[in-house]
């Protein structure tokens, strides 16, 4: 992969950088035919990112690698670490760098990203790189009942009365008005921490659609990235929610970029009786609304059992286990289950988090390592699956993915 | 026990946000003293505060536009509470542009003044915005320490520098010593000192100007008064300064205390440091 980005989306990037550092370690480079894809997803599993460049952001953009014509792209996975540094400073790289140049070496194993500055510096930096499958999610936002949008200025100032320290917040949702407050996890006891609420009317949003009164808390530090990032770019926001325990993805978008945080949301599991209604956990899986119908190119580590994506709604998918949000260490597996739906009896008995709150996790796999270790027995558990694309056939609509 | 106060004057705001900012910078949490006309922010000089004291005194009408309380009896009209400063500062400085602010003594999980903002908007229907700050009540027994302390007798008094100059001084100073000695005479000379085993550097003010009414005009002009204070909490006192104050003095008491008192559109805020013993 080779690709060339002028001045003043070198900026652009840099901030998609950032905002994916907000969630995850590492960062996940997949160059495909529709554009340069940067991934992150956090340790838990509950928040996953991605940024997707089309061509057309950049000056130039090949899928091959200098001289190896005809060699595919290769994805690959990198330290958040050695990455960063390089964009830290987004005002210096707005005043001294003309362009960047970005490409893979397979040689190497290296990224090369060279800085091309004014007064004929150029700075190249080598950075390792694992080579890695595509960090994929498949979320199906056509199918949220909820759905906001807004300028990124009004979410902003929404989350500006909370103190940066505020883990978590909760949104609620009704017809009448949206409201945001704080979140304390029941364990805080007597601590007295100061409660913050804030409301306002529907109207004050560009796009209001809501068909189910919600409530569902996440991860604020980990939204705050993308919400940045659509405020330099004076982008308007987009909010797909669903029920409390439902993943929700903040999407934002313009002609020659897509990005998309998903957030995992907790689940009170007090609130709801044990015949837990198994739709309402269970993650209906088709075409994701922002990304055009295109093979899902996910190809599974050794070990790892296929999943079959039928289109009509079967309680599929290994279930959403529970994990504590944020940054809590996964659970061990659960189930070898292919796609039936746990119940939810079963589920609390093996959940190790605290009987009150409950988080499904995300979704999806980032393979080969993790699969690897924990070998065919394992399933991680997902909320969405992804199709391999042996298991597509005409009847059902590949998954796009994000 | 009531108390609810609105604010819907912009540079009111501005300017009691600025005062519990700098409240919030010298101490995590201090009194809230309440009474009809005046409310005081108060940090009695105990030995768990390392004998820093503080009394910062606002006249209500000067921020509030509408200002009602009952006190804790009908015959005391004052309340009492224990507060943190810092949430409050947070949750002021991000409703500047607010229609109006109202602060209110509530009862929910506990305790709490309740800071209600209501936002502009281009439609019809505002946003609103609470957060609940939680307080404690101090009961009346504990109150006598939270009267107004007499002025001790100073031996010297003379007008502070400007502080920007004295913080970067002492800013640098801290660098090389815990502890500085601040002097001053009648003829308007201020000296910060410190003292090392290596170096020792004295930084000298002249003509600051003594204010009138001080101590006793038979002292020798010349003769300094010196107290030998904690380089820390005097740094403290300076990097909470957002704005100059329109007076700023000090009052020294020989090896005994550091009294500051700054003025700014009649916000006193009176600042104690004891010396190091």
């Amino acid at each position: 992969m080779n690709c060339v980005i002028e001045r003043n989306s070198v900026k652009a990037l840099g901030k998609a950088i950032h905002a994916l550092s907000r969630i995850g370690n590492e960062l996940w480079l997949d160059p495909m035919a529709k554009g340069l894809a940067l991934r992150s997803v956090n340790a838990a599993h509950s928040a996953y990112g991605c940024f997707l460049f089309s061509p057309m952001f950049f000056k130039q953009y090949s899928l091959e690698s200098g001289s190896k014509q005809g060699s595919k792209a290769i994805k690959c996975k990198l330290v958040m670490k050695s990455v960063l540094p390089l964009f830290r400073c987004l005002t210096s790289i707005e005043r001294s760098v003309e362009r960047c140049h970005i490409s893979v070496s397979t040689a190497t194993d290296r990224v090369i990203i060279q800085f091309f500055c004014r007064h004929g510096i150029i700075k190249t930096h080598n950075i390792h790189f694992q080579e890695s499958e595509a960090l994929q999610a498949v979320f199906d936002s056509h199918l949220c009942p909820n759905v906001l949008k807004a300028p990124a200025r009004l979410l902003a100032d929404m989350v500006v009365h909370f103190p940066l320290f505020q883990e978590e917040i909760t949104l609620s949702i009704t017809p009448l008005k949206v409201t945001v407050r704080n979140y304390q996890q029941g364990g805080k006891g007597p601590m007295k921490t100061t409660y913050t609420e804030m409301s306002l009317h529907p109207n004050e949003f560009d796009y209001f659609q809501i068909g189910l009164d919600s409530d569902i808390t996440f991860c604020l530090k980990e939204l705050r990235g993308i919400l940045s990032f659509a405020e330099s770019r004076s982008l308007p926001v987009s909010v797909y929610l669903d029920a409390a325990g439902k993943p929700v993805c903040f999407s934002v978008e313009d002609v020659v970029l897509e990005a998309t945080v998903l957030l995992a949301t907790v689940t009170d599991s007090d609130s709801r009786d044990h015949s837990q209604p198994t739709e309402s956990l269970t993650p209906k899986i088709s075409r994701c609304v922002s990304s055009p119908a295109q093979p899902v190119a996910v190809s599974q580590g050794p070990g790892s059992r296929s999943c079959t994506v039928p289109d009509e709604l079967i309680p599929s998918s290994q279930r959403s286990h529970v994990i504590s949000c944020p940054g809590a260490t996964r659970l061990p597996d659960i189930r070898e289950s292919t796609c039936l739906s746990v119940d939810s009896q079963e589920w609390t008995s093996s959940a190790s988090s605290p009987a009150s709150t409950k988080v499904c996790s995300l979704l999806f796999n980032a393979l080969s390592s993790q699969q690897d270790e924990d070998g065919c027995a394992a399933q991680l558990p997902v909320l969405a699956c992804y199709s391999d694309e042996e298991n597509t056939d005409d009847n059902h609509p590949r998954s796009p993915s994000l | 026990m009531k108390f609810r106060g609105k604010i819907t004057d912009i540079a009111c705001l501005n300017h009691f946000t600025r005062v519990v900012t700098t409240i919030s910078k010298l101490t995590k949490t201090c009194v809230l003293r309440l009474t009809p006309d005046h409310l005081f922010f108060i940090l009695p000089g105990k030995v768990t505060n390392g004998g820093v004291g503080m009394w910062c005194q606002l006249l209500q009408a000067n921020f509030f536009q509408e200002y009602q309380m009952e006190g804790v009896t009908s015959e005391v009209q004052e309340i009492c509470l224990e507060v943190s400063p810092e949430p409050w500062s947070r949750a002021l400085k991000t409703v500047q542009s607010a229609k109006s602010v109202k602060l209110k003594l509530t009862r929910k999980h506990c305790a709490c003044v309740t800071v209600a903002a209501e936002l502009p908007t281009l439609s019809s229907v505002g946003r609103v915005v609470t957060h609940d700050v939680p307080v404690d009540v101090i009961p009346r027994r504990l109150w006598q320490e939270f009267q107004e302390a007499g002025v001790p007798d100073f031996d010297v008094s003379v007008y502070l520098p400007p502080l920007k100059t004295m913080k970067s001084v002492v800013d640098r100073m801290k660098n090389l010593s815990n502890f500085l000695v601040m002097e001053a005479n009648l003829n308007g000379d201020m000296n910060l000192k410190i003292q090392t085993d290596l170096v020792s550097v004295t930084t000298h003010f002249k003509d600051l100007g003594n204010p009138d009414g001080g101590p006793s005009q038979s002292r020798d002009p010349e003769v300094m008064a010196e107290v030998t204070v904690d380089i820390r909490k005097l740094q403290q006192f300076l990097m909470g300064q957002q704005v100059n104050p329109s007076k700023a003095l000090c009052n020294i008491v020989h090896q005994n205390v550091v009294h500051l008192v700054l003025l700014h559109e009649d916000v006193s805020l009176q600042y104690f440091i004891p010396a190091v013993a």
